[in-house]
């Protein structure tokens, strides 16, 4: 068994990066935040434009988004940024709770954006070097989450980059790793082929509602998936209908026994693969599984895709020729050469798997480097 | 071997019961593409990635992709012809026709 060189946190949790966040709860935080994150180095920075008058499950998804992302493997200290004492302490104890993770707070309120930046500045430059200490060791693929995302979907996905992840992650899953899958709307079309790989008839059945209630919400909402999913440069790829995409979706997922559906944002029970459902855009899928502990994420693309993580590393990765040249600065494993050349699937895959490694191990992805840290905690939708 | 340079694949069928291929080439109208030794002209232009018919495809038949139906048939869709929106509906959160 190859062995990952990574770090464990404060939580006894198996790592890939050991950053320092600093989270804003809402949008007036927001300000004080970014300008903690440009004081001191390194940390990562969640903000977002919600978090005041929140409501009823937007509330509810927002509150799981933040606190799951905070609780990530890959955070070793959480510096939360609240505007005043009674929401920003409930926050806080509840994250307290739930973690041996250092977790303080700054107010903004009374404080001011810049006292705020002053004193959150100072707690995170301890934090910084505190956890500058960790150092890594060697891990086994067992004690991971890795994520799975395909956006920018084009008629490679499907014959390429989709199979070689699958692969990928049945590899993962053999060795008794996890594996978190996504995108409500992009199993429309294949829900009876994931059905067929359930654990058990409850599981099936979960999959196929959850499958239900989003086509269901299209058409109560009076939208045609088309125009909406696939989106014009799926459409532009070559992609016809959501089933052609679901089916080439799904194909990143691999052939394992699937072990439950989750809810938004929450975190696997056991070991195994596993469905979320979520909404399908790439921001907000990403920030669903890293709230359910993803802590690394392979993410395929037919025409090029752009965005990342703040938490996790993500691991773009391309079977298309054009895509590879054009979208370069964005592209970290090219396995274009199975269509160019007629290279295997499992070439393909050893590839991913490799850089996979590598990426736990320590390896920048391009996402990390460009500072592609979009975060997206998300209110209901497709 | 004729001694013709060996032309590069550029049609992939991804399963034996699909109707349709996938171009890996750009191919243009007239083209004259093999699959499984039999010989089919292109009807249209078709991008890099985009589906050719194998076969004629009637009016509301399915059309199969990776052994999987992906849609159906708009209008009649003769063999040849680029398969795509303009003649392929899915048969999901449709609330038209």
């Amino acid at each position: 068994m190859s062995e990952l060189n990574a770090f464990m946190n404060p939580d006894g949790k198996a790592a890939a990066r050991n950053h320092t966040l600093i989270l804003s709860l809402n949008s007036f935080c927001n300000t004080a935040s970014f300008n903690i994150h440009r004081s001191v180095s390194p940390t990562v920075l969640i903000t977002h434009p919600h978090g005041r008058n929140e409501i009823g499950v937007n509330k509810d998804r927002l509150r799981r988004s933040l606190m799951g992302n905070a609780l990530n493997p890959n955070v070793f200290s959480v510096l939360v940024v609240g505007y005043e004492d009674k929401t920003t302490s409930s926050f806080v104890n509840e994250l307290k709770a739930k973690t041996r993770k250092p977790v303080e707070s700054v107010l903004v309120l009374d404080n001011g954006t810049l006292g705020a930046t002053r004193e959150g500045s100072e707690i995170a430059s301890r934090m910084i070097q505190i956890n500058s200490e960790y150092s890594r060791e060697k891990l086994s693929i067992a004690d991971f989450t890795i994520g799975l995302k395909c956006g920018g979907s084009d008629a490679t996905s499907g014959i390429a980059s989709n199979p070689a992840v699958g692969k990928a992650v049945d590899r993962v899953i053999n060795m008794k790793g996890t594996a978190i899958f996504s995108e409500t709307t992009e199993i429309i079309g294949a829900e009876h082929i994931l059905a067929k790989r359930a654990a058990n008839k409850k599981v099936a059945q979960d999959i196929l509602e959850a499958a239900k209630r989003n086509e269901e919400m299209a058409m109560s909402l009076g939208v045609d998936l088309i125009g909406t999913n696939p989106v014009p440069d799926n459409i532009r790829g070559g992609i016809s209908t959501i089933e052609e995409k679901s089916i080439a979706a799904i194909m990143k997922s691999g052939s394992s026994s699937i072990s439950g559906v989750l809810d938004y944002a929450s975190v696997p029970l056991n070991r195994g693969l596993y469905f979320m459902d979520s909404p399908s855009a790439a921001s907000e899928v990403m920030t669903a599984i890293t709230a359910g502990g993803a802590s690394v994420i392979l993410f395929t693309t037919g025409s090029g895709n752009p965005v990342g993580s703040p938490i996790s590393p993500v691991i773009k990765i391309t079977g298309n020729p054009y895509a590879a040249k054009m979208m370069r600065e964005h592209i970290d494993v090219d396995i274009s050469e199975i269509i160019t050349e007629g290279k295997s699937i499992q070439s393909g895959s050893d590839k991913v798997y490799r850089i996979l490694e590598k990426t736990i191990s320590g390896r920048l992805t391009k996402s990390e480097i460009l500072h592609h840290d979009e975060f997206a905690p998300v209110p209901v939708g497709l | 071997m004729s001694g013709e340079m060996l032309e590069r694949q550029k049609i992939l069928l991804l399963s034996v019961a699909d109707n349709v291929a996938v171009a890996i080439v750009p191919i243009k109208k007239g083209d004259v593409l093999e699959i499984d030794g039999k010989k089919i002209g292109a009807m249209d232009d078709i991008d890099f990635g985009h589906k050719i018919a194998l076969r004629e495809i009637k009016k509301d038949d399915n059309v199969i992709k990776y052994g999987e139906i992906i849609g159906v048939a708009k209008e009649k869709i003769p063999a040849g012809s680029h398969v795509h929106v303009h003649n392929v509906k899915s048969l999901r959160a449709d609330r038209h026709e």
